[in-house]
């Protein structure tokens, strides 16, 4: 966002690696720590908690959270933030519902790439135009949302025949809920790919410092295009699991994961300064927000707190995972 | 001296193009605005005029509020839960079908101390816990949010406070009161921002805030009464929609925050601080309304509105970064 400027001379470099501080060390174990207290606290409060039904019906809810919140993590990685991945998933729900008549089976890696397209066109206005991402991402959000509008009539769209996306309603092994398990196949894959390439030193660079990253010769342009391209697919997918359970498509349905989600990659410890991070905490904060989300009327606090809480949630959970050797100029 | 320095040194080296960006909003205000006139009957009649200053009156508060924030190099994006809270505040507070209270003008008050809380609220998160503005003020925003909907409870407060409801209806010279409301709140920001040590302060802040901290000036106290003074204008900006509505609404100010940053950017205020301000903004606001307007006078559907805010910023920031483009090669 805005550029740092070291006012004093940083001994200490910056990476984090050598000697990581007691706080930030705990940090590291927050997500963990919150996600069994959690479980454990819910489990007090509602014995009934912990039988395979309800664990099923917070894994279900969880999946479009997840991988939301998967995608958009690489570009936190990154040092980015993308604020439209809400708005791209109403839009592909809309997208979805309108092209299955037509397309069928294929409307769904249909869906799924256009929506890697419409993330990869910020990227490049990101990159190219040298825009802050907030500010790309968030006249994306605009725009995406008007264009879902007038494409769905601003209506909902219902799906008559869902047999192409049922297979998601489906359960593993009797137990685990199948748009669960793809969640998890989806990090699996981002995560497994990144770490057997290149790009997991690539995107570290690129987060913890970019000037120095492109001077040692990083791709850090198409790192980010990449990183933007990879959260519209997340999206694209979030959609299509929401469409599965929902059987229609709607311009706002998505819109209330945009806090959920960003309080999801601050919560499992992802720095929003960039580089420090995994999407393995992703999910791990993804968990813990679903489970305070169905957490909260189990305890009988009322649902309006909700929205109190994912705001303090990610004021908080952001100042704890700060860089705050990077930065002494904060915007 | 500190402010002179940090306000003029950049704009000695460019003052052919700050002459161009201050003169280009008011140029593309007319053209837009006789592009419209031209293509539609309705749009030039005195009538249609009239409902565009008098839409502009909410828009104009807030992006008052934000374009300080602005200044300083930060975002807001509080603007919605903000206004919600405070809508749903005066609304219980004034005269209305849902409890006794009749505090009139105190009720008024009230919001938009509320408001300043909400907005300081964000400036403490920023200065003591480092938090980002964006992230901070999105925080805020839901928070804000939050307590609307608790306020609300289920059931819409209807306000039946006859000065509060006249406020929308009544007119002064053809105008409506909330419009002069607007011109007063334009009048008082730009006060603030020429001749106060605040004002002065937040432009210095966005243009070298290390040249600021180095020469002695504790920043902190003055961005945190910026985000409270931004706060305040957002919770006038509440109690004006509900005038407007005769109702309080958690969704009162759904979509002012990023119209808000749409107005004050075209205006010319940068994002990157230390540009642009008050009277830069103003213009801004009846660019936004004269474009929502047209657009809809010449028969554009009216869901467009926020994509075409979407992408007017978009291009906005990218025409004003294009000079520096080399310069500041990190941009995240």
């Amino acid at each position: 966002m805005s550029t740092p400027v070291a006012m004093q001379p940083v001994a200490e470099p910056a990476t984090g690696r050598n000697g990581p501080r007691p706080a930030k060390r705990l940090t590291g174990f927050m997500p963990l720590i919150a996600l069994v207290a959690l479980v454990a606290a819910l489990t007090v409060a509602d014995p009934d908690f912990l039988t395979p039904r309800s664990l099923t019906a917070v894994a279900r809810t969880a999946a479009p959270l997840i991988v939301l919140a998967a995608g958009a993590t690489l570009i936190v990685l990154c040092g980015g933030i993308d604020l439209s991945i809400a708005a791209l998933a109403s839009l592909s729900t809309v997208l979805l519902a309108l092209w299955l008549p037509n397309l069928g089976g294929m409307a769904t890696p249909v869906v799924i790439a256009v929506a890697a397209a419409i993330g990869a066109v910020q990227g490049l206005a990101h990159v190219l135009l040298r825009i802050p991402s907030f500010i790309v991402t968030l006249g994306g959000m605009s725009i995406l949302s008007a264009v879902a509008l007038v494409v769905s009539g601003a209506g909902t769209v219902r799906v008559v025949d869902d047999s192409p996306v049922k297979w998601l309603e489906l359960y593993v092994g009797g137990y685990v809920p199948m748009s669960a398990a793809m969640a998890l196949l989806v990090v699996a894959l981002i995560a497994a790919v990144v770490k057997a390439t290149p790009l997991h030193s690539w995107i570290s660079a690129t987060g913890y410092s970019e000037s120095a990253a492109r001077l040692a010769g990083t791709p850090v342009d198409l790192v980010k295009i990449g990183a933007f391209c990879v959260s519209g697919a997340c999206a694209g997918f979030a959609a299509v699991m929401l469409v599965s359970r929902q059987f229609s498509g709607g311009p706002t349905m998505a819109d209330n994961l945009l806090l959920p989600a960003v309080a999801a990659i601050v919560v499992g410890g992802t720095a929003i300064t960039g580089g420090h991070g995994s999407l393995w905490r992703s999910l791990a904060g993804a968990l813990v927000v679903t489970l305070l989300r169905v957490g909260l009327p189990i305890v009988g606090v009322p649902s309006a707190y909700e929205q109190i809480l994912y705001g303090v949630i990610i004021v908080v959970a952001v100042a704890l995972t700060l860089d705050w050797s990077k930065v002494s100029i904060i915007k | 001296m500190t402010v002179e320095s940090g306000a003029a040194v950049p704009r000695r080296n460019s003052r052919r193009g700050t002459a161009f960006r201050d003169a280009g909003p008011p140029v593309a205000l007319v053209v837009i605005f006789s592009v419209f006139a031209v293509l539609s009957p309705q749009f030039r009649s005195i009538d249609n005029v009239q409902n565009i200053v008098d839409a502009a009156a909410v828009l104009a508060v807030v992006t008052c509020g934000i374009t300080f924030v602005l200044m300083m190099g930060s975002i807001d994006l509080s603007a919605a839960g903000v206004m919600g809270a405070s809508a749903l505040t005066v609304s219980l507070l004034v005269a209305n079908n849902r409890n006794d209270n009749d505090f009139g003008l105190v009720g008024i008050a009230a919001a938009v101390v509320l408001g300043c809380a909400f907005g300081c609220l964000s400036g403490l998160a920023l200065v003591l816990l480092k938090v980002p503005s964006f992230m901070a003020t999105l925080g805020v925003s839901a928070i804000g949010l939050g307590v609307a909907t608790l306020m609300f409870a289920g059931v819409q407060p209807n306000i039946s406070d006859a000065m509060l409801k006249s406020w929308a209806i009544e007119r002064f010279l053809g105008l409506s009161y909330l419009t002069w409301i607007a011109a007063a709140c334009i009048l008082l920001g730009w006060l603030v921002q020429r001749y106060t040590r605040l004002g002065r302060y937040a432009f210095a802040i966005g243009g070298a805030e290390e040249v600021l901290t180095l020469s002695g000036v504790k920043v902190k106290p003055y961005k945190v009464a910026v985000f409270t003074l931004a706060g305040a204008f957002y919770g006038l900006g509440g109690v004006m929609v509900t005038s407007q509505l005769g109702a309080g609404l958690v969704q009162a100010g759904n979509g002012y925050d990023f119209s808000a940053i749409t107005a004050a950017v075209v205006g010319g205020t940068l994002l990157t601080g230390g540009r642009g301000g008050i009277l830069h903004s103003a213009v801004g606001v009846v660019l936004v309304m004269v474009l929502t307007n047209g657009l809809v006078q010449v028969g554009v559907s009216p869901y467009w509105q926020g994509g075409v805010e979407g992408l007017i910023v978009v291009a906005a920031v990218a025409a004003a970064v294009i000079p520096q483009r080399r310069r500041n090669q990190v941009v995240k």
